[in-house]
């Protein structure tokens, strides 16, 4: 049951930076109900009839949007999916006209995922509905973190003065970057990993601690968070091959020994098994990739309701 | 017909005076300076509690003809510079056509005659079509009027033939003009590299890739014996790399940016576009090393890099955004505010620095207030209060990164060779 009044203060989602740890909070124990919800046998809820909701995805990631698409369909509303892409027309007006053109639809949110930084600011400059940013470029992907976080807690009880491992590609990583706003907000130590050549200058300004040992942001780690190194990298000339990063940077059995022993291992998929992460690690014991899964859904329930329906109850609402 | 400015504050950078006086124009020219003037019948302006300058010069604006004109023409570029108090500018040649040869040089200056209303210098390309692999016509188009040669719009990968160009510029005694970052090294990024584009997920221009291409320029310039001016000058290093190089006596000269001088990287918070520009506003740092540069005369110019697009070229997501605003309306606002009312800066090097300074780079003979001399003078309320509203701005370039802000110190009067071309905000032609 949700005691609290506290409600989401802007009509948009659009990272983390700008979230504060009550709205998150609040967020983290609606999808706990949420998931009972995931978790019955029929599982529509009537909450949101009457909403609709317009996944545009200018970029692909069927995990992301299928994701989005259950959330709204379990909690009762029309849910829509445009896929299209940046290439295929003039880029900026497109995007304003898109928007315009979905606005004019009369939707009530529009889950977006786009190429370039800023671009869920841009839409929530011109569009009306709610703007759920399902991710800009390398910016945010502010669902993701709160999954995170929500499964770090579903383990963990607390994220306050946890170790937190980010490994991998930071410098490409919007997932990164959302996890790390939350992260410190919630109160945990943030260390981060991986070459240097995929690591951000400046990060340590934020709060967090930089690595190039991978040893180093793993020992004593109550969390580790594996993230996917996109091969392109190694063309672009970011990291050597394949082999050389697996030998160096990758988390494998042996490096994940340096973290606590009932540390969490997550990873936001989909994994390059071998490269960044072995596979028996990927499917061992501390694994919480496949509850990351589940817990995203909840997540985004929880954010498709707080978002249309406010800081109140959810019974309430029903 | 006579113009007397009467009992203003006269502020003469080349020659360090500050005085209170009357100045009397005729046919175009200064005919006296001192105390008690009369006008014999003439107009007279009252400027008691007035900064009565020598006209403002911006050495760097960008006016988009030929063939750009949706940005900007000179028509309406040159009526931006008088509403910003501005008498001179001098344009880049980054049109379409590049200005590459001496009959588009010589076409300009004609057009400036007709369509502007402040005089118009023009700067001719180092590279035909700015292509960086051949030099253009130089000599033809200094001789055509040109006062400086300059491929700015990017930068010169070849060293080889900046080398070139350096020295057969330097023969005719003519400023090359860089712009110096290292484009394959900045390529890829759209702000400064640190902590804010950290976290924004944006690629970064690194601070190093000016410092880079700044001291590669300079060494050239000092091997040619040429002298060379570096434009929008935003890092810290290239403050140093500059102040070394003017220390054993190479003949650079070098401006920074109102924008560089008063904003941060920490703007583009907001993915507002109107910040994007390039080189990119960089960290606090780099910007107190600017204020410093500035103040111990490593930079001796400030200029504008006007650059304005059109106004649905800029209303997109940052990343496709171009580069670049509409700086000569507010240009004054800013340095006054941000740099001359925070003691920052005396009211003498505000002038120095857009005035007199980049006079004696471009060899003009205005820039000064003494008989004789061109009568361009720019009459100042230091105190004046004002609002930045893009819309009302004569430039075609509707986006500034300084919209919305409040301003203290104004042009109020803008005077070209004797007539007044600009009251109160107001451009009479
Ligand atoms: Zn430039
Ligand atoms: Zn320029």
């Amino acid at each position: 049951m949700i005691k609290s009044h506290i409600s989401l203060r802007n009509k948009d989602i659009l990272g983390l930076e700008t979230m504060s740890a009550a709205e998150m909070n609040l967020i983290l124990d609606t999808a706990k109900e949420m998931k009972n919800i995931i978790d019955r046998d029929i599982k529509k809820a009537p909450t949101l009839r009457g909403k609709s909701i317009i996944n545009l995805f200018f970029e692909n990631s069927t995990r992301t949007r299928t994701s989005f698409e259950l959330a709204g369909k379990y909690l009762g509303a029309d849910v829509v999916n445009i896929s299209t892409s940046t290439s295929s027309v003039a880029k900026g007006e497109s995007l304003r006209d898109t928007l315009l053109t979905v606005e004019a639809m009369g939707v009530d949110i529009i889950v977006m995922r786009h190429e370039a930084e800023g671009s869920a600011q841009f839409a929530a400059n011109i569009a009306k509905p709610v703007i759920i940013n399902a991710g800009d470029g390398a910016h945010e992907h502010p669902t993701q973190g709160l999954l995170d976080m929500f499964t770090i807690k579903q383990y963990k009880g607390n994220i306050a003065g946890l170790k937190v491992a980010i490994v991998g590609d930071i410098l490409h990583s919007r997932v990164a970057r959302s996890n790390i706003w939350g992260l410190l907000k919630m109160g945990a130590e943030v260390h981060v990993a991986g070459p240097q050549t995929l690591l951000p200058r400046g990060l340590e300004q934020v709060g967090v601690t930089v690595h190039y040992r991978v040893e180093d942001a793993l020992d004593q780690a109550d969390v580790v968070n594996v993230l996917r190194i996109q091969r392109e990298r190694q063309q672009k000339g970011l990291f050597p091959s394949a082999r050389e990063y697996a030998r160096i940077f990758g988390v494998n059995a042996k490096r994940l020994a340096l973290a606590k022993q009932d540390a969490l291992l997550m990873h936001p998929g989909p994994m390059n098994r071998g490269l960044e992460i072995a596979p028996d690690v990927a499917y061992g014991e501390q694994s919480a990739i496949q509850e990351q899964v589940k817990n995203g859904l909840a997540v985004r329930m929880a954010l498709l309701f707080l978002v249309l329906m406010g800081g109140t109850h959810i019974e309430a609402a029903n | 017909m006579k113009l007397l400015i009467k009992g203003g504050r006269i502020i003469n950078p080349a020659e360090q005076m500050d005085m209170t006086g009357d100045i009397v124009i005729e046919q175009g020219k200064i005919v006296a300076i001192g105390q008690n003037l009369t006008a014999d019948g003439g107009q007279v302006i009252e400027a008691a509690g007035l900064v009565v300058a020598p006209g403002l010069i911006d050495m760097h604006v960008h006016l988009r003809e030929p063939g750009l004109e949706a940005k900007e023409d000179i028509a309406s570029g040159t009526r931006a510079a008088a509403a910003g108090g501005f008498t001179t500018v001098a344009c880049m040649p980054n049109t379409k056509p590049v200005v590459d040869n001496s009959i588009l040089v010589s076409g300009l200056i004609q057009r400036g005659q007709t369509e502007g209303v402040v005089n118009l210098k023009i700067i001719g390309a180092l590279s035909k079509g700015l292509e960086g692999k051949e030099l253009a016509e130089i000599g033809d188009m200094i001789a055509a009027g040109a006062v400086a040669i300059s491929d700015d719009g990017g930068h010169l990968d070849s060293t080889r033939l900046l080398k070139t160009g350096l020295e057969y510029t330097g023969m005719f005694q003519r400023p090359v003009i860089t712009h110096s970052e290292d484009e394959e090294l900045a390529g890829e990024g759209y702000m400064h590299e640190g902590a804010v584009s950290a976290m924004l997920g944006i690629k970064g221009r690194p601070a190093v890739a000016e410092d880079i291409a700044v001291a590669r320029d300079i060494m050239l310039a000092e091997y040619a014996n040429s002298p060379i001016h570096i434009a929008h000058v935003s890092s810290k290093g290239a403050v140093e790399i500059i102040r070394q190089a003017k220390r054993r006596g190479v003949k650079v000269t070098a401006e920074t940016t109102p924008h560089h001088l008063t904003l941060t990287d920490e703007e583009l918070k907001s993915f507002n576009t109107a910040f994007k520009v390039n080189p990119p506003l960089r960290s606090a740092d780099h910007r107190e090393a600017l204020i410093a540069g500035l103040k111990d005369g490593t930079l001796d110019a400030i200029a504008t890099d006007h650059a304005p697009h059109a106004f649905e070229e800029k209303d997109v997501e940052f990343r496709y955004a171009p580069s670049g605003f509409a700086g000569l309306e507010t240009a004054l606002g800013v340095v006054l505010t941000g740099l001359y009312h925070t003691k920052k800066l005396t009211l003498m090097e505000v002038i120095d620095k857009m005035s007199y300074a980049p006079a004696k780079i471009l060899g003009l003979e205005s820039g000064v207030l003494k008989v004789g001399a061109p009568a361009d003078i720019t009459i100042i309320d230091t105190e004046y209060k004002w609002d930045v509203n893009c819309i009302n701005f004569y430039t075609r370039g509707k986006h500034s990164p300084f919209e919305g802000r409040n301003f203290k110190g104004k042009a109020l009067i803008t005077i070209v060779n004797g007539s007044i071309i600009m009251q109160n905000g107001e451009v009479l032609k």
